[in-house]
């Protein structure tokens, strides 16, 4: 262990000290500024965003691992492929114990990842692609391998001393539930050096940071800073509901919570407008909105939330080929403030959670989704969406047409636009994180370096192995997944609608239809999803837009003029449509 | 004499084919219309008629116009003096004014337009009519309401009306709220209720479920993705506590043996006059007759309420905030008396129990025997009834301790889907017969 720092001077483990016993961090200044990403306020509503793991995608030095070179040398692939932001998972400095979640300094990048220069030049030229990124920040905690929690167990009277919740006993706030119930038992760890229990939400090298501290509160806003200086486009917070603790609650949501969101917003709206702030609260809808702020004032905290309820249930929906349980969920949920959106994501680089359904759902959840017992992991199921799907093509179209066009902004996840493996053998979240497959040479193209050397083995079995399923093969086949998914997403960018429109969904009688407008101004779409594997027929009521002609999106193809009876449509299995709804015109032959 | 009157031969020749008339069977020598009330005149006009007829009287919308839009054709009853006369139902406009009536509380010679007490109708709603109903007719207006139409006048009163204001008045969640009301001194001619927009009936969601179990026949009812059973409960809640709404609003009481009995005597006589049309039924006489009398050896008192009366899977409605009981008439065919009387609520659950058995056997009536596929959709029958039983235990008493009584109105009701599908549908005929066949063996 180290000792305690001495004032003026540098710890055993590199850290520089002031006078006072405060830690030396680098400032912004002592970096470059990318160019800023187009100007457009609202951005965040009708954006496509696709979350990129640093490591899984692209290795520029030849070490194994994937990094931010190797990353910006992709750029050109996702502006071709047509999302509007990244989104990146922890890249700061950390021992890896929790993804990168357990961040050890927050202005220092992982060196194996690059450098904040790296992430200067990744920044800059993402914007000059307009293309935005975002990454998460953990507010919640550290890693115990942070100085500022090494500072606090061995100084407890220094200027760290009361940066995370100490405490003589294990007993405080036994109300607030284990989460990571399959590796911890408490919330309460002893410190042996300190002589005292800290409190942690999450695994217990994760030290949960002492909010109730100002000078807490003045430094995490200052990381914000930091990386806003640089030129971010915003954060992910991770793990927002658990800021605070008191005693007698649950710990979670608790107002003053809220009110140091609202803080972060406040600097975010005043020194860096256009930048957002995206709330990760596994909650239900109606307390998730709780993160939007103030509805009347459009909204005071975070910009975005996900939507954590939806994903499950899409599900649910198709396995039951009933629109019920999507249904339910999005009448569940409450209107948010006007400067707000929801995030929506069918899979990302965690399980599959499923603490927001019922046991009942949960159990039909693993019965259905995950006949392996390695599929499960904590509450959730360690599955790409491909696989999932069992691989079906059909169903992997109607998933992510429903992602692109229900309310809320869609997240893809790297590697499922070309609809990638998993491998479930290997330990805890990596199934879902090996790297992302470019072309069939070695490594999937992912890294030059030795096979054995690779972070994680490429997915290499018969059915998504890279030989097949990699970038290279279907670019150039038309036909293929990739390809299809960047014909949606074209279609998506060219209807503001999908993003910043209202959403009603029509009922009809045929329990496995789920049909929706999404309308913005003039612009009315009209969604139709066979849920069922089967053809169905549908007959839907659209008397409030009669005499329009619905326009298929993809093709352009005018169907019959919507007259007095129901609308009849007939979807094959697991099939949909993507209409506009438009004025009728003369039949477009030459005069 | 109405100014219908000159309309009584055309109407003889077009109530015969219209769905919703009872007499078809029978020689229509004569139709008059006994009352003939203009709810609005000019052209359009609309009138409100009642037309007596040998098979009862039967409640009319007419619209007269000089042409007839070519949308409105198929409603044409016939022509007289320059003006076509048609079935209101189908006409947009016409139907606009039954509810502006019924929104601004209106008396017209002895018909009652009125809203419900609190309820606040907003008129300007387009109205589209339902099509596809056996006994009545409905109109949707815009998103927000259904009014329905009964087509037979009948004096007294109404089930319907009375159940659902009763439910209504003690909250209960499980209904479309009532919003108005058409009557006349005696008779109610229609009811407006709340829409229940996106609804889906049951029956489409069970036999979804059955579709995808029939697909995986390797798999059984438990395993499928399409699994009924989360529905089948918390249908089974909600009746529940529906029969539980209806005790608080109405009341309950006990019937001793002597109920039970004529009970019992009226499924021997219900069985005698089947046996006497249907040869099919012959060999389970004996065994049917048993289960009726082991009926009477269960609990001396039976509980009766008032109850849906006529509840299968086609009158439950699955909305995003859970399933709604609709119409509550009773059976059609029944007596008024007795669809107005106290029964026990496990005659609804003996029915539901039932419409099970149909959802998981109509995909295999009118094809070859399989084997494979009948377990399948006995053992997705099996598991909803059981869930549905469980749902309904979770809130009242479970029906399954009176085994003897349920089993009996099962068979009964069985007894009368095989009159029922012997004179429609013969291809269906060998659901209920298997059904009986099992519950008399046991099996079930």
């Amino acid at each position: 262990m180290p000792d305690a720092p001495q004032t003026g001077t540098t710890d055993v483990l590199g850290n520089e000290f002031t006078e006072d016993g405060h830690l030396v961090e680098p400032s912004s200044d002592d970096f470059g500024t990318a160019r800023q990403a187009p100007r457009e306020p609202e951005w965040y509503k009708s954006a496509v965003f696709y979350e990129v793991l640093v490591r899984a995608f692209a290795d520029s030095n030849g070490d194994g691992t994937g990094d931010l070179r190797g990353l910006a040398e992709k750029l050109d692939y996702l502006e071709w492929l047509g999302v509007d932001c990244l989104w990146l998972p922890p890249f700061y400095a950390s021992p890896l114990r929790d993804g990168g979640y357990d961040i050890s300094d927050f202005r220092q990048v992982l060196p194996e990842f690059g450098t904040v220069d790296d992430f200067v030049y990744l920044l800059d030229q993402a914007h000059r692609r307009g293309i935005r990124v975002i990454t998460d920040l953990v507010l919640n905690h550290t890693s115990d391998a942070h100085a500022w929690f090494q500072a606090s167990r061995t100084d407890p009277q220094g200027p760290y001393g009361d940066f995370y919740v100490w405490s003589d006993d294990d007993s405080r706030y036994s109300d607030a539930r284990i989460i990571f119930v399959d590796t911890e038992t408490s919330n309460w760890t002893f410190d042996p050096v300190r002589g005292q229990f800290y409190w942690h939400r999450f695994f217990s090298h994760q030290p949960d940071l002492n909010y109730e501290n100002p000078e807490v509160q003045e430094a995490m806003i200052d990381v914000l800073r930091f990386w806003l200086d640089i030129g971010i486009d915003g954060f992910r917070l991770d793990a927002v509901p658990y800021l605070f603790e008191e005693e007698g609650t649950n710990c979670e949501n608790l107002p003053r919570t809220h009110e140091f969101l609202r803080r972060c917003r406040k600097v975010v709206d005043v020194e860096y407008p256009g930048r957002v702030l995206l709330a990760e609260a596994n909650q239900w809808p109606a307390d998730v909105v709780e993160y939007f702020g103030d509805a009347d004032a459009g909204g005071d905290e975070c910009h975005m939330a996900f939507h954590f309820p939806l994903m499950p249930r899409l599900f649910m929906a198709v396995r039951r080929e009933s629109r019920f349980p999507i249904s339910e969920i999005l009448a569940q949920t409450p209107e948010i403030p006007s400067g707000c959106q929801w995030g929506i994501f069918l899979r990302n680089h965690d399980e599959l959670t499923l603490e927001m359904v019922t046991d009942e759902e949960r159990d039909y959840m693993y019965a259905e989704y995950a006949k392996d017992p390695r599929m499960k992991a904590n509450i959730g199921i360690r599955r790409r969406l491909a696989p999932l799907l069992e691989n079906d093509r059909n169903q992997q179209e109607l998933f992510t047409a429903m992602l692109l066009s229900l309310p809320g902004s869609p997240v893809l996840y790297y590697g499922d636009e070309i609809g990638m493996g998993d491998n479930i053998w290997l330990g805890d979240r990596d199934a879902v994180r090996t790297p992302m497959q470019w072309t069939p040479d070695r490594n999937a193209g992912f890294s030059r370096c030795d096979p054995n050397r690779i972070y994680l083995p490429v997915i290499g079995d018969a059915t998504y192995g890279y030989q097949g399923i990699n970038v290279e093969a279907q670019i150039n086949n038309s036909s293929s997944l990739l390809n299809w998914t960047r014909r949606m997403l074209e279609v998506r960018t060219a209807h503001k609608a999908f993003g910043f429109g209202t959403y009603t969904e029509l009922g009809s009688t045929n329990p496995s239809m789920l049909a929706y407008l999404r309308r913005w101004n003039d612009d009315v779409l009209l969604c139709v999803n066979n849920l069922s594997r089967f053809p169905q027929p549908v007959e839907l009521d659209l008397s409030e837009y009669h005499g329009l002609v619905p326009l298929e999106l993809t093709g352009g193809v005018r169907f019959p003029r919507i007259g007095d009876l129901p609308y009849l449509l007939t979807l094959p299995g697991h099939g949909f449509y993507w209409f506009q709804l438009v004025p009728e015109t003369e039949g477009g032959e030459a005069p | 004499m109405t100014e219908l009157t000159p309309l009584s031969d055309a109407l003889l020749r077009w109530l015969p084919e219209q769905r919703w008339f009872g007499g078809k069977n029978r020689d229509l020598s004569e139709v008059s219309t006994r009352d003939a009330v203009t709810l609005l005149d000019g052209d359009p006009k609309l009138v409100h008629a009642v037309l007596s007829t040998a098979d009862g009287e039967y409640q009319l919308l007419v619209g007269r116009r000089r042409e007839l839009p070519e949308h409105l054709g198929h409603a044409m009853i016939g022509e007289v003096d320059g003006y076509v006369y048609y079935e209101a139902v189908h006409d947009t406009e016409l139907m606009g004014r039954l509810l502006t009536l019924i929104a601004e509380d209106t008396w017209v010679e002895g018909i009652h337009f009125a809203p419900e007490p609190g309820a606040v109708i907003v008129p300007a709603q387009r109205a589209k009519p339902v099509s596809a109903e056996q006994s009545n007719t409905s109109v949707i207006y815009g998103t927000e309401y259904i009014l329905k139409l009964f087509r037979r006048v009948v004096a007294g009163p109404n089930p319907d009306l009375q159940l659902h204001r009763a439910l209504q008045s003690v909250g209960s969640k499980h209904i479309a709220r009532p919003l108005g009301a058409i009557t006349d001194e005696f008779v109610v001619l229609g009811i407006l209720q709340e829409f229940l927009q996106g609804a889906v009936e049951g029956w489409a969601m069970a036999t979804a479920s059955v579709r995808d179990l029939m697909a995986e026949a390797d798999l059984h009812a438990a395993e499928v993705g399409g699994d009924f059973a989360g529905e089948a409960f918390r249908l089974g809640q909600s009746v529940a506590e529906v029969h539980a709404d209806l005790r608080k609003a109405l009341g309950s009481g006990q019937e001793g043996p002597e109920r039970l009995y004529e009970a019992v005597q009226a499924m021997h006589r219900r069985l005698d006059a089947v046996l006497a049309d249907v040869p099919e039924l012959a060999p389970y006489e004996s065994a049917l007759r048993a289960v009726f009398e082991q009926a009477r050896s269960g609990r001396s008192l039976v509980d009766v309420q008032f109850i849906h009366g006529d509840l299968h899977l086609g009158q439950v409605l699955r909305t995003a905030t859970g399933w709604r009981l609709i119409d509550f008439e009773g059976e059609p065919a029944a007596p008024l008396a007795e669809r107005n009387a106290l029964r026990s609520p496990l005659r609804d659950v003996a029915g539901m129990l039932r419409s099970f058995d149909y959802a998981a056997q109509q995909l295999l009536v009118g094809h070859p025997a399989d084997h494979q596929l009948e377990v399948r959709a006995r053992e997705w029958t099996a598991r909803n009834r059981e869930a549905f039983c469980d749902g309904y235990a979770e809130v009242g008493d479970d029906p399954r301790e009176q085994g003897p009584l349920l089993r009996a109105l099962e068979l009964d009701k069985a007894v009368y889907e095989v009159a029922y599908e012997h004179g429609n549908r013969p291809d269906w005929l060998t659901v209920p017969l298997a059904s009986i066949a099992r519950i008399t063996a046991g099996e079930d």
